[in-house]
């Protein structure tokens, strides 16, 4: 018998006003799985994260995290305490760049899991980063590509169970696709999801879920 | 030394230098000269109003009618605060700040009136109401920039914001980061006129205590203790404005009820 799913969605319905975005839509993710969502823009990639994460409530259907509704906010904020999120638009934070990377780590969910600063240097070093150089600069001030790489560090650092990512590579030269591809697919325990239209990401990720109709 | 006491024929005169702004305005067609006329009448009726009602309120000097003179001052600020703040006059807000103003109000003046001045009576007229009016009138201010800029702020960011719960953050430390930013910008404005008070401009309580005769030592002593009045009833009154409000405008999901605003 296998065992009780990480995620499980069950007949999905979910429209933005008139615009259907899902019609008895389901999915099962385990726990460990390394999968892509593949789908053309307007598919519903960027909504399913919503939907998965609590940001939007479901209109029909239901979403289960180990098990349990995601109806429930209790569930919600289990899910949220066990994950990372990483959005597109990388607005994941103002000031420096220090206290950017830091921040996450005042929350009482990861407090003492705070990283030190050489786990800090030798995580941004692994992304190409030079940590005296950037550490200090102004977040706003990063190009795409070093904020993609702050965010990706984050993810590795905050080391939770199931990550999610919305298009981590679109911004990444190719030594940063792998370092990010190695730091973050080849642990076996995590679980993680993501939307990309890189091939070199979507080759690395084990599982596809295509949402187009 | 007494005041020269102003005659309406005096005061009418003062009108007349509404001719320069006039004659700016229409000559680069800013168009604000009807909104300028308005205003000036809006302002003159008002100030008659209140200086009628103020003379027949110290008259009368009962704390009852004062501490409902003060309830109106602060129904009329908490729909003015929803309004500028660009925010929908839904209960959820109306009666989170009403509850906000009001505490930080008779906090403040309890503080300020009854240990500070020591009034022999509770809430007496020729103190209560002008100290009121002017920490109210700042609390006005500063939590119309701090609500705005707090939830208008969390509307443009509302993917920082589901960052932030997304790593496991809960709701308060989610917000944390948009609470420190709009109390900053609505401390600035009364920090920067704390920094520069009499050297740049002497304030209007003080101006007015000197013209009717108090001496300056007394006119600077009112006038530091209303500045602290003011700056602590502000910060008390956003804080307590926010914390209120964010009972009322969430979902369970911690996402914000964007209904509440307009814009």
């Amino acid at each position: 018998m296998s065992s009780t799913p990480l995620l499980e969605g069950r007949n999905i319905h979910f429209r933005y006003g008139d615009e259907v975005i899902f019609e008895n839509f389901n999915f099962v993710i385990h726990k460990g799985d390394k999968v892509v969502l593949k789908g053309e823009s307007g598919s519903g990639k960027t909504t399913l994260f919503r939907l998965i994460l609590g940001f939007e409530s479901l209109q029909q259907g239901d979403i289960l995290y180990q098990g349990e509704s995601l109806k429930n906010p209790e569930t919600i904020r289990n899910l949220r305490k066990n994950s990372s999120w990483l959005p597109q638009d990388l607005n994941i934070g103002t000031g420096l760049v220090e206290d950017v990377i830091l921040f996450p780590f005042t929350f009482q969910a990861h407090k003492k899991i705070k990283p030190n600063q050489s786990a800090i240097e030798a995580t941004l070093q692994n992304f190409g980063l030079t940590p005296d150089e950037i550490l200090q600069k102004s977040y706003s001030d990063l190009s795409t590509g070093q904020r993609q790489r702050i965010g990706l560090a984050i993810c590795v650092l905050l080391n939770q169970p199931f990550i999610l990512l919305d298009e981590p590579t679109s911004a990444l030269d190719h030594d940063s696709k792998s370092k990010a591809a190695d730091l973050l697919l080849n642990q076996n325990k995590r679980t993680l999801l993501s939307t990309s239209h890189d091939p070199f990401w979507v080759e690395r990720c084990e599982k596809v879920i295509d949402l187009n109709p | 030394m007494d005041i020269i006491q102003l005659s309406w024929f005096q005061l009418s005169i003062a009108f007349i230098s509404l001719l320069i702004p006039a004659a700016i305005l229409g000559y680069y067609k800013t168009g604000l000269n009807s909104k300028m006329l308005i205003a000036t009448v809006r302002m003159t009726l008002q100030l008659i109003f209140v200086g009628y009602y103020l003379e027949y309120l110290f008259e009368l000097d009962n704390a009852w009618v004062n501490l409902a003179w003060i309830m109106v001052m602060v129904i009329v600020a908490d729909f003015a605060t929803i309004d500028r703040s660009e925010l929908s006059r839904k209960k959820e807000l109306l009666i989170p700040v009403f509850a906000a103003t009001f505490f930080g109000i008779v906090l403040i003046n309890f503080f300020f009136l009854e240990l500070v001045i020591q009034l022999p009576e509770l809430l007496e007229a020729q103190y209560a109401i002008p100290i009121t009016g002017m920490v109210l009138g700042n609390c006005l201010r500063s939590n119309v920039i701090g609500i705005n800029d707090f939830y208008y702020s969390l509307k443009e960011n509302r993917e920082r914001f589901q960052f932030f719960l997304s790593c496991g953050a809960s709701r308060s430390e989610a917000l944390y980061p948009f609470f420190q930013t709009a109390l900053k910008k609505s401390a600035n404005p009364t920090l920067a006129s704390m920094a520069t008070i009499g050297l740049v401009s002497l304030p209007g309580m003080m101006t007015g205590q000197i013209l009717s005769g108090s001496s300056p030592m007394t006119a600077i002593q009112y006038q530091i203790m209303i500045m602290l009045a003011i700056f602590s009833g502000t910060i008390l009154s956003v804080y307590l404005a926010i914390k209120l409000c964010n009972r009322t405008v969430f979902f369970e999901n911690d996402m914000l009820d964007e209904s509440i605003l307009k814009g």
